[in-house]
Protein backbone atom coordinates (compact mmCIF):
# COMPACT_ATOMS: atom_id res chain seq x y z
CA UNK A 1 0.00 0.00 0.00
CA UNK A 2 2.88 2.41 0.74
CA UNK A 3 4.38 1.76 -2.71
CA UNK A 4 0.85 2.90 -4.19
CA UNK A 5 1.40 6.12 -2.44
CA UNK A 6 -2.06 4.94 -0.37
CA UNK A 7 -0.40 6.03 2.91
CA UNK A 8 1.09 8.32 4.74
CA UNK A 9 4.65 6.96 5.63
CA UNK A 10 3.17 5.02 8.49
CA UNK A 11 2.03 1.26 8.30
CA UNK A 12 -2.13 1.34 7.38
CA UNK A 13 -4.61 -1.30 8.37
CA UNK A 14 -5.51 -3.09 5.79
CA UNK A 15 -8.90 -2.27 4.15
CA UNK A 16 -10.79 -5.54 3.66
CA UNK A 17 -14.54 -5.31 3.05
CA UNK A 18 -15.50 -7.05 6.09
CA UNK A 19 -13.44 -3.71 8.04
CA UNK A 20 -15.38 -1.25 6.23
CA UNK A 21 -18.81 -3.01 6.65
CA UNK A 22 -18.27 -2.79 10.25
CA UNK A 23 -16.71 0.97 10.02
CA UNK A 24 -19.92 2.06 7.70
CA UNK A 25 -21.70 0.76 10.75
CA UNK A 26 -20.66 4.11 12.84
CA UNK A 27 -22.64 6.30 10.64
CA UNK A 28 -26.49 6.76 10.10
CA UNK A 29 -25.39 7.53 6.74
CA UNK A 30 -25.68 5.27 3.34
CA UNK A 31 -22.59 4.31 2.22
CA UNK A 32 -23.02 5.69 -1.42
CA UNK A 33 -23.77 9.02 -0.16
CA UNK A 34 -22.27 11.80 -1.99
CA UNK A 35 -20.99 14.06 1.03
CA UNK A 36 -17.83 16.22 0.18
CA UNK A 37 -15.90 16.99 -3.08
CA UNK A 38 -12.34 16.45 -2.54
CA UNK A 39 -9.56 18.88 -3.54
CA UNK A 40 -7.73 19.42 -5.22
CA UNK A 41 -8.55 16.87 -7.63
CA UNK A 42 -12.56 17.63 -6.66
CA UNK A 43 -13.55 14.41 -6.63
CA UNK A 44 -16.89 13.49 -5.34
CA UNK A 45 -16.45 11.35 -2.19
CA UNK A 46 -18.82 8.89 -0.57
CA UNK A 47 -19.24 7.70 3.08
CA UNK A 48 -17.45 4.33 1.49
CA UNK A 49 -14.74 5.64 0.42
CA UNK A 50 -13.76 7.96 4.03
CA UNK A 51 -14.99 4.58 5.72
CA UNK A 52 -11.81 2.71 3.68
CA UNK A 53 -9.31 5.61 4.90
CA UNK A 54 -10.78 5.77 7.86
CA UNK A 55 -9.43 1.66 8.40
CA UNK A 56 -6.62 2.53 7.13
CA UNK A 57 -6.00 5.21 9.40
CA UNK A 58 -6.78 2.79 12.27
CA UNK A 59 -10.20 4.57 13.13
CA UNK A 60 -12.75 2.95 15.41
CA UNK A 61 -16.66 2.88 13.65
CA UNK A 62 -17.80 5.69 16.25
CA UNK A 63 -15.32 8.18 15.49
CA UNK A 64 -16.37 8.09 11.54
CA UNK A 65 -18.90 10.86 11.52
CA UNK A 66 -16.03 12.96 13.30
CA UNK A 67 -13.90 11.95 10.23
CA UNK A 68 -17.01 13.01 7.55
CA UNK A 69 -18.14 16.36 9.15
CA UNK A 70 -14.50 17.19 9.47
CA UNK A 71 -14.16 16.62 5.69
CA UNK A 72 -17.46 18.44 5.38
CA UNK A 73 -15.83 21.70 7.07
CA UNK A 74 -12.04 21.59 5.36
CA UNK A 75 -13.82 20.76 1.86
CA UNK A 76 -15.69 24.10 1.19
CA UNK A 77 -14.90 27.68 -0.52
CA UNK A 78 -14.11 29.34 2.74
CA UNK A 79 -11.96 26.65 4.63
CA UNK A 80 -9.94 26.64 0.83
CA UNK A 81 -8.36 23.05 1.68
CA UNK A 82 -6.72 23.38 -1.99
CA UNK A 83 -5.00 26.38 -1.04
CA UNK A 84 -3.94 25.28 2.27
CA UNK A 85 -2.38 22.16 0.48
CA UNK A 86 -0.65 24.22 -2.54
CA UNK A 87 1.04 26.77 -0.17
CA UNK A 88 4.44 26.26 0.63
CA UNK A 89 4.10 27.52 4.39
CA UNK A 90 4.26 24.63 7.00
CA UNK A 91 0.34 24.35 8.07
CA UNK A 92 -2.65 21.98 7.81
CA UNK A 93 -5.89 21.72 8.88
CA UNK A 94 -6.49 21.37 12.68
CA UNK A 95 -9.15 20.23 14.09
CA UNK A 96 -11.11 21.21 17.61
CA UNK A 97 -13.82 19.13 18.47
CA UNK A 98 -16.43 19.82 21.14
CA UNK A 99 -19.77 18.66 22.56
CA UNK A 100 -20.73 15.29 24.48
CA UNK A 101 -19.67 13.22 21.14
CA UNK A 102 -15.76 14.39 22.35
CA UNK A 103 -16.23 12.26 25.62
CA UNK A 104 -18.57 9.39 24.16
CA UNK A 105 -15.25 8.65 21.64
CA UNK A 106 -12.63 9.20 24.00
CA UNK A 107 -10.99 11.82 22.60
CA UNK A 108 -8.47 13.67 24.79
CA UNK A 109 -8.26 17.42 25.61
CA UNK A 110 -6.02 16.28 28.48
CA UNK A 111 -2.15 15.52 29.53
CA UNK A 112 -0.54 15.41 25.93
CA UNK A 113 -3.64 16.78 24.27
CA UNK A 114 -1.83 18.03 20.93
CA UNK A 115 0.82 15.15 21.27
CA UNK A 116 -0.44 11.39 20.46
CA UNK A 117 -1.21 8.21 22.78
CA UNK A 118 -4.91 8.62 21.83
CA UNK A 119 -6.59 6.40 19.68
CA UNK A 120 -9.16 9.07 18.30
CA UNK A 121 -6.93 12.36 18.15
CA UNK A 122 -4.52 10.44 16.50
CA UNK A 123 -6.83 8.98 14.28
CA UNK A 124 -9.14 11.23 12.72
CA UNK A 125 -7.08 13.76 11.68
CA UNK A 126 -5.23 11.12 9.86
CA UNK A 127 -8.13 9.87 8.12
CA UNK A 128 -8.92 12.92 6.64
CA UNK A 129 -5.29 13.69 5.64
CA UNK A 130 -5.36 10.12 4.11
CA UNK A 131 -9.04 11.26 1.85
CA UNK A 132 -7.10 14.17 0.75
CA UNK A 133 -3.83 11.89 -0.16
CA UNK A 134 -5.69 9.06 -1.75
CA UNK A 135 -9.37 10.59 -3.04
CA UNK A 136 -8.79 14.16 -3.84
CA UNK A 137 -5.24 13.52 -5.42
CA UNK A 138 -3.21 15.90 -3.23
CA UNK A 139 0.11 14.70 -1.83
CA UNK A 140 3.67 15.91 -0.40
CA UNK A 141 5.63 16.70 -3.22
CA UNK A 142 2.61 16.90 -5.39
CA UNK A 143 0.34 19.10 -5.14
CA UNK A 144 1.44 19.38 -0.73
CA UNK A 145 4.30 22.30 -1.97
CA UNK A 146 4.93 22.77 1.91
CA UNK A 147 8.81 23.89 2.15
CA UNK A 148 9.15 22.60 5.42
CA UNK A 149 5.41 20.85 6.57
CA UNK A 150 5.04 19.79 9.97
CA UNK A 151 4.37 16.85 12.23
CA UNK A 152 0.43 17.47 12.67
CA UNK A 153 -0.12 17.46 8.67
CA UNK A 154 -0.08 13.45 9.90
CA UNK A 155 -3.75 14.63 11.48
CA UNK A 156 -4.05 17.04 14.16
CA UNK A 157 -7.55 16.73 16.24
CA UNK A 158 -8.07 17.13 19.80
CA UNK A 159 -10.88 18.47 21.87
CA UNK A 160 -11.62 21.31 24.32
CA UNK A 161 -11.81 20.76 28.17
CA UNK A 162 -15.03 22.06 28.61
CA UNK A 163 -16.26 20.59 31.65
CA UNK A 164 -14.04 21.90 33.74
CA UNK A 165 -14.08 25.95 32.29
CA UNK A 166 -16.42 28.51 33.29
CA UNK A 167 -15.53 30.22 30.12
CA UNK A 168 -17.77 29.53 26.35
CA UNK A 169 -16.20 26.90 24.52
CA UNK A 170 -14.94 27.28 20.96
CA UNK A 171 -17.84 25.87 19.71
CA UNK A 172 -20.48 28.09 21.74
CA UNK A 173 -17.99 31.29 20.63
CA UNK A 174 -18.89 30.41 17.33
CA UNK A 175 -22.85 30.13 17.60
CA UNK A 176 -23.61 26.72 18.75
CA UNK A 177 -24.39 25.44 22.36
CA UNK A 178 -22.95 22.97 24.52
CA UNK A 179 -25.63 19.80 24.12
CA UNK A 180 -24.38 19.84 20.13
CA UNK A 181 -21.42 18.21 18.81
CA UNK A 182 -19.19 20.69 16.42
CA UNK A 183 -16.14 20.27 14.68
CA UNK A 184 -14.16 23.90 14.17
CA UNK A 185 -11.58 23.28 11.42
CA UNK A 186 -8.78 26.35 11.42
CA UNK A 187 -5.72 26.27 9.11
CA UNK A 188 -2.52 25.52 11.20
CA UNK A 189 1.41 25.47 11.92
CA UNK A 190 2.82 23.15 15.00
CA UNK A 191 2.07 24.04 18.40
CA UNK A 192 4.43 26.45 20.38
CA UNK A 193 4.73 26.22 23.67
CA UNK A 194 5.00 30.03 25.57
CA UNK A 195 6.26 29.60 29.34
CA UNK A 196 5.06 31.57 31.88
CA UNK A 197 5.33 30.04 35.79
CA UNK A 198 5.82 33.44 37.70
CA UNK A 199 2.82 35.17 36.73
CA UNK A 200 0.22 35.13 39.33
CA UNK A 201 -2.34 38.02 38.37
CA UNK A 202 -4.20 37.97 34.93
CA UNK A 203 -2.24 41.14 34.53
CA UNK A 204 0.76 40.15 34.17
CA UNK A 205 0.11 36.63 32.34
CA UNK A 206 -1.61 38.33 29.63
CA UNK A 207 1.34 40.34 28.69
CA UNK A 208 3.28 37.25 28.30
CA UNK A 209 0.66 35.34 25.80
CA UNK A 210 0.60 38.82 23.86
CA UNK A 211 4.03 39.24 23.87
CA UNK A 212 4.70 35.52 22.58
CA UNK A 213 1.71 35.92 20.18
CA UNK A 214 3.12 39.18 18.34
CA UNK A 215 5.97 36.61 16.70
CA UNK A 216 3.64 34.28 15.28
CA UNK A 217 4.75 33.76 11.86
CA UNK A 218 6.23 36.83 11.68
CA UNK A 219 6.85 39.90 13.78
CA UNK A 220 6.18 41.98 10.92
CA UNK A 221 2.70 40.16 9.70
CA UNK A 222 -0.22 42.18 11.21
CA UNK A 223 -4.02 41.50 10.09
CA UNK A 224 -3.46 38.88 7.46
CA UNK A 225 -3.02 35.66 9.39
CA UNK A 226 -4.72 34.37 12.43
CA UNK A 227 -3.89 32.04 15.36
CA UNK A 228 -5.31 29.95 18.11
CA UNK A 229 -4.01 30.15 21.59
CA UNK A 230 -4.17 26.86 23.70
CA UNK A 231 -5.21 27.57 27.08
CA UNK A 232 -3.78 25.36 29.63
CA UNK A 233 -5.41 24.67 32.93
CA UNK A 234 -3.18 26.63 35.23
CA UNK A 235 -2.99 29.41 32.45
CA UNK A 236 -6.54 29.80 32.24
CA UNK A 237 -7.38 29.37 36.05
CA UNK A 238 -5.34 32.58 36.92
CA UNK A 239 -7.86 34.54 34.71
CA UNK A 240 -10.80 32.21 35.79
CA UNK A 241 -9.86 33.00 39.47
CA UNK A 242 -10.13 36.56 39.38
CA UNK A 243 -12.99 36.48 37.72
CA UNK A 244 -12.45 37.73 34.03
CA UNK A 245 -14.60 36.70 31.19
CA UNK A 246 -13.52 35.26 27.99
CA UNK A 247 -14.84 38.69 26.27
CA UNK A 248 -12.48 40.17 28.77
CA UNK A 249 -9.19 38.28 28.32
CA UNK A 250 -10.01 38.41 24.31
CA UNK A 251 -10.58 42.38 24.82
CA UNK A 252 -7.68 43.11 26.80
CA UNK A 253 -5.32 40.92 24.93
CA UNK A 254 -6.38 42.77 21.24
CA UNK A 255 -5.21 46.15 22.90
CA UNK A 256 -2.05 44.30 23.91
CA UNK A 257 -1.32 43.55 20.57
CA UNK A 258 -1.74 46.82 18.64
CA UNK A 259 1.63 47.34 16.75
CA UNK A 260 3.18 50.27 15.72
CA UNK A 261 3.75 49.98 12.06
CA UNK A 262 7.53 52.40 12.02
CA UNK A 263 8.83 49.18 13.80
CA UNK A 264 7.67 46.71 11.24
CA UNK A 265 8.29 48.91 7.86
CA UNK A 266 10.84 47.03 5.52
CA UNK A 267 14.27 47.81 6.42
CA UNK A 268 13.53 48.49 10.12
CA UNK A 269 16.12 47.21 12.45
CA UNK A 270 18.35 46.43 9.63
CA UNK A 271 15.64 43.79 8.24
CA UNK A 272 14.52 43.93 4.89
CA UNK A 273 11.57 41.71 5.65
CA UNK A 274 8.91 44.26 6.20
CA UNK A 275 5.49 46.00 5.42
CA UNK A 276 5.77 49.09 2.56
CA UNK A 277 6.95 52.51 3.58
CA UNK A 278 3.32 53.61 2.61
CA UNK A 279 1.88 52.00 6.13
CA UNK A 280 4.42 54.03 8.32
CA UNK A 281 2.85 56.07 11.39
CA UNK A 282 -0.22 53.54 11.98
CA UNK A 283 -1.09 51.52 14.34
CA UNK A 284 -2.50 48.24 13.63
CA UNK A 285 -4.02 44.90 14.72
CA UNK A 286 -1.94 41.93 15.25
CA UNK A 287 -4.63 39.82 14.49
CA UNK A 288 -8.47 40.96 12.72
CA UNK A 289 -11.23 40.65 14.67
CA UNK A 290 -12.07 37.78 15.78
CA UNK A 291 -8.73 36.46 14.13
CA UNK A 292 -7.25 34.57 17.64
CA UNK A 293 -9.45 31.50 18.37
CA UNK A 294 -8.79 30.23 22.02
CA UNK A 295 -9.36 26.73 23.07
CA UNK A 296 -8.78 25.64 26.40
CA UNK A 297 -7.18 22.08 26.35
CA UNK A 298 -4.25 20.30 28.55
CA UNK A 299 -3.10 18.64 31.73
CA UNK A 300 -3.59 19.92 34.97
CA UNK A 301 -0.25 20.39 35.80
CA UNK A 302 2.39 22.80 34.09
CA UNK A 303 2.19 26.54 33.58
CA UNK A 304 2.61 26.33 29.79
CA UNK A 305 0.28 27.05 26.77
CA UNK A 306 0.75 27.16 22.95
CA UNK A 307 0.28 29.25 20.30
CA UNK A 308 -0.92 27.60 17.20
CA UNK A 309 0.15 30.34 14.22
CA UNK A 310 -2.27 30.19 11.39
CA UNK A 311 -2.39 31.22 7.29
CA UNK A 312 -3.79 33.82 4.74
CA UNK A 313 -7.29 34.60 6.40
CA UNK A 314 -10.25 35.95 5.31
CA UNK A 315 -11.64 34.92 1.39
CA UNK A 316 -8.03 35.32 -0.07
CA UNK A 317 -6.52 32.38 2.04
CA UNK A 318 -8.53 30.70 4.86
CA UNK A 319 -11.79 30.46 7.01
CA UNK A 320 -12.08 28.89 10.34
CA UNK A 321 -15.30 26.90 10.19
CA UNK A 322 -17.13 25.14 12.33
CA UNK A 323 -19.77 22.48 11.55
CA UNK A 324 -21.98 20.59 13.53
CA UNK A 325 -21.76 16.80 13.45
CA UNK A 326 -23.71 14.49 11.96
CA UNK A 327 -24.42 11.04 13.84
CA UNK B 1 -1.73 -22.44 2.21
CA UNK B 2 -2.44 -19.18 0.81
CA UNK B 3 -4.20 -16.10 2.38
CA UNK B 4 -5.03 -13.72 0.07
CA UNK B 5 -6.98 -10.47 1.08
CA UNK B 6 -9.33 -8.53 -0.94
CA UNK B 7 -8.84 -4.72 0.25
CA UNK B 8 -11.19 -2.28 -0.94
CA UNK B 9 -9.44 0.83 -3.03
CA UNK B 10 -9.21 4.18 -0.96
CA UNK B 11 -8.75 6.23 -4.09
CA UNK B 12 -11.23 7.85 -6.41
CA UNK B 13 -10.99 5.32 -9.44
CA UNK B 14 -11.45 8.09 -11.52
CA UNK B 15 -9.28 8.36 -14.61
CA UNK B 16 -10.03 11.75 -16.73
CA UNK B 17 -10.44 11.59 -20.05
CA UNK B 18 -7.59 13.23 -22.44
CA UNK B 19 -8.48 16.10 -23.97
CA UNK B 20 -6.42 18.11 -26.81
CA UNK B 21 -5.12 21.89 -26.11
CA UNK B 22 -7.66 24.08 -28.08
CA UNK B 23 -6.48 24.86 -31.35
CA UNK B 24 -3.42 27.58 -31.81
CA UNK B 25 -3.65 30.77 -34.16
CA UNK B 26 -0.78 31.22 -36.49
CA UNK B 27 0.13 34.42 -35.24
CA UNK B 28 -1.44 36.74 -32.41
CA UNK B 29 -0.56 39.91 -33.89
CA UNK B 30 -3.87 42.00 -33.81
CA UNK B 31 -4.99 39.81 -31.99
CA UNK B 32 -6.09 39.98 -28.10
CA UNK B 33 -4.12 38.44 -25.48
CA UNK B 34 -5.06 38.23 -21.67
CA UNK B 35 -3.28 38.97 -19.20
CA UNK B 36 -4.14 37.46 -15.69
CA UNK B 37 -2.44 38.19 -12.97
CA UNK B 38 -3.07 35.60 -9.89
CA UNK B 39 -2.21 38.11 -6.96
CA UNK B 40 1.25 37.22 -5.57
CA UNK B 41 4.12 38.96 -5.17
CA UNK B 42 6.54 40.68 -7.52
CA UNK B 43 3.36 39.40 -10.23
CA UNK B 44 2.51 42.27 -11.92
CA UNK B 45 5.91 43.55 -12.56
CA UNK B 46 6.52 40.95 -14.61
CA UNK B 47 3.36 41.20 -16.00
CA UNK B 48 3.99 44.71 -17.17
CA UNK B 49 7.24 43.79 -18.62
CA UNK B 50 5.22 41.00 -20.89
CA UNK B 51 2.51 43.33 -21.90
CA UNK B 52 4.85 46.03 -23.04
CA UNK B 53 7.15 43.68 -25.56
CA UNK B 54 3.23 41.81 -26.62
CA UNK B 55 2.26 45.59 -27.56
CA UNK B 56 5.35 46.08 -29.11
CA UNK B 57 5.04 43.00 -31.00
CA UNK B 58 1.63 44.62 -32.41
CA UNK B 59 -0.41 42.07 -29.99
CA UNK B 60 -3.27 42.96 -28.24
CA UNK B 61 -3.54 42.96 -24.16
CA UNK B 62 -6.15 43.46 -21.80
CA UNK B 63 -5.12 43.10 -17.96
CA UNK B 64 -7.15 41.28 -15.16
CA UNK B 65 -6.02 39.79 -11.60
CA UNK B 66 -7.86 37.69 -9.95
CA UNK B 67 -8.44 38.36 -6.24
CA UNK B 68 -6.13 35.72 -4.57
CA UNK B 69 -3.73 33.40 -5.25
CA UNK B 70 -5.13 30.86 -3.26
CA UNK B 71 -8.10 29.76 -4.91
CA UNK B 72 -9.42 29.33 -8.84
CA UNK B 73 -10.78 32.67 -10.50
CA UNK B 74 -14.16 33.18 -9.86
CA UNK B 75 -16.27 31.74 -12.74
CA UNK B 76 -17.42 35.08 -13.99
CA UNK B 77 -14.33 36.39 -14.54
CA UNK B 78 -13.26 33.42 -16.35
CA UNK B 79 -16.25 33.84 -18.30
CA UNK B 80 -15.38 37.62 -19.03
CA UNK B 81 -11.71 36.61 -19.83
CA UNK B 82 -13.01 34.00 -22.62
CA UNK B 83 -15.22 36.71 -24.05
CA UNK B 84 -12.82 39.24 -24.64
CA UNK B 85 -9.47 36.96 -25.54
CA UNK B 86 -8.37 35.19 -28.13
CA UNK B 87 -5.10 34.17 -25.56
CA UNK B 88 -4.41 33.96 -22.15
CA UNK B 89 -1.27 34.51 -20.43
CA UNK B 90 -1.52 33.45 -15.94
CA UNK B 91 1.38 34.10 -14.36
CA UNK B 92 3.16 34.45 -11.83
CA UNK B 93 3.47 31.44 -9.11
CA UNK B 94 6.06 30.55 -7.38
CA UNK C 1 -4.16 25.37 -13.39
CA UNK C 2 -8.15 25.09 -13.00
CA UNK C 3 -8.29 28.35 -14.53
CA UNK C 4 -6.23 27.54 -17.38
CA UNK C 5 -7.96 24.23 -17.88
CA UNK C 6 -11.37 26.08 -17.51
CA UNK C 7 -10.28 28.75 -20.38
CA UNK C 8 -9.27 26.15 -22.24
CA UNK C 9 -12.40 24.33 -22.13
CA UNK C 10 -14.20 27.84 -23.48
CA UNK C 11 -11.73 26.95 -26.89
CA UNK C 12 -9.24 29.93 -25.86
CA UNK C 13 -5.65 28.89 -25.96
CA UNK C 14 -4.08 29.59 -22.42
CA UNK C 15 -0.92 29.39 -20.70
CA UNK C 16 0.67 29.69 -17.12
CA UNK C 17 3.85 30.86 -15.91
CA UNK C 18 5.42 29.39 -12.66
CA UNK C 19 8.71 28.77 -11.08
CA UNK C 20 10.67 26.11 -11.29
CA UNK C 21 9.94 24.43 -8.49
CA UNK C 22 6.53 23.86 -9.67
CA UNK C 23 7.19 21.86 -12.53
CA UNK C 24 6.58 18.17 -10.77
CA UNK C 25 3.46 20.01 -9.00
CA UNK C 26 2.19 21.07 -12.40
CA UNK C 27 2.80 17.59 -14.18
CA UNK C 28 0.96 16.22 -11.76
CA UNK C 29 -1.92 18.77 -12.01
CA UNK C 30 -1.96 18.66 -15.82
CA UNK C 31 -2.24 14.42 -15.14
CA UNK C 32 -5.26 14.67 -12.89
CA UNK C 33 -6.77 17.39 -15.11
CA UNK C 34 -6.40 15.01 -18.30
CA UNK C 35 -5.01 17.97 -20.79
CA UNK C 36 -1.20 18.45 -21.30
CA UNK C 37 -1.49 22.10 -19.72
CA UNK C 38 0.79 24.87 -21.95
CA UNK C 39 3.41 25.74 -19.02
CA UNK C 40 7.04 27.91 -18.94
CA UNK C 41 8.67 27.99 -16.03
CA UNK C 42 11.10 31.33 -14.87
CA UNK C 43 13.84 30.91 -12.58
CA UNK C 44 13.21 30.61 -8.56
CA UNK C 45 13.17 32.38 -6.18
CA UNK C 46 10.62 35.09 -7.61
CA UNK C 47 9.85 36.85 -4.41
CA UNK C 48 13.51 38.82 -3.92
CA UNK C 49 13.79 40.20 -7.10
CA UNK C 50 14.30 43.43 -7.92
CA UNK C 51 12.05 44.94 -10.56
CA UNK C 52 14.84 44.91 -13.26
CA UNK C 53 15.66 41.47 -12.62
CA UNK C 54 11.54 40.63 -12.84
CA UNK C 55 12.03 42.24 -16.29
CA UNK C 56 15.17 40.43 -16.96
CA UNK C 57 13.11 37.33 -16.54
CA UNK C 58 9.87 38.55 -18.85
CA UNK C 59 12.27 38.88 -21.45
CA UNK C 60 13.49 35.04 -20.80
CA UNK C 61 10.92 33.50 -21.31
CA UNK C 62 9.00 35.39 -23.76
CA UNK C 63 9.61 34.10 -27.00
CA UNK C 64 8.83 30.49 -25.20
CA UNK C 65 4.93 31.96 -23.67
CA UNK C 66 4.36 33.19 -27.54
CA UNK C 67 5.69 29.57 -28.83
CA UNK C 68 3.21 27.96 -26.52
CA UNK C 69 0.12 30.06 -27.45
CA UNK C 70 0.97 29.57 -31.79
CA UNK C 71 1.08 26.92 -34.25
Amino acid sequence: MFERSWTDGLPVVPPTAERVRKMLGGTSRSADEIVVSVPPNLIECNVEKIAINAVMAGCKPEFLPVVISALETICTEEFNMHGVLATTMSVGPVFVVNGPIARDIGMNSGINVLGHGNRANSTIGRAVQLVINNVGGGGPGGVDRSTLGHMGKQGFCFSENELSSPWPSLAENRGYNSSQNVITAFTGEGPRLVMDQKSRTPESLIRTLAEHLISTVSSSVVVGMDAMLVLSPEHSARFHEAGWSKDRFLEEITGMMMIDTDNIIAGSGGIEEGLPAELKGMSLPKFRPGGLLLAQAGGPAGLFSAIIGGWLNGPSGSEPTSKEILL
Amino acid sequence: MTNTKVLLDPTSENAPAERSLSKRPETLIALTVGLLDISKGRGDIFLNRLEEKLTDTGIKVLRFKKPTFTKPAPVDLRHEIASKCDAVIEALAD
Amino acid sequence: MHDIDDIERRGIPAVMIASTPFEDAAQKQADALGLDIARVFVPHPVQDRTDEEMHEMADLVFNKVLDTLTR
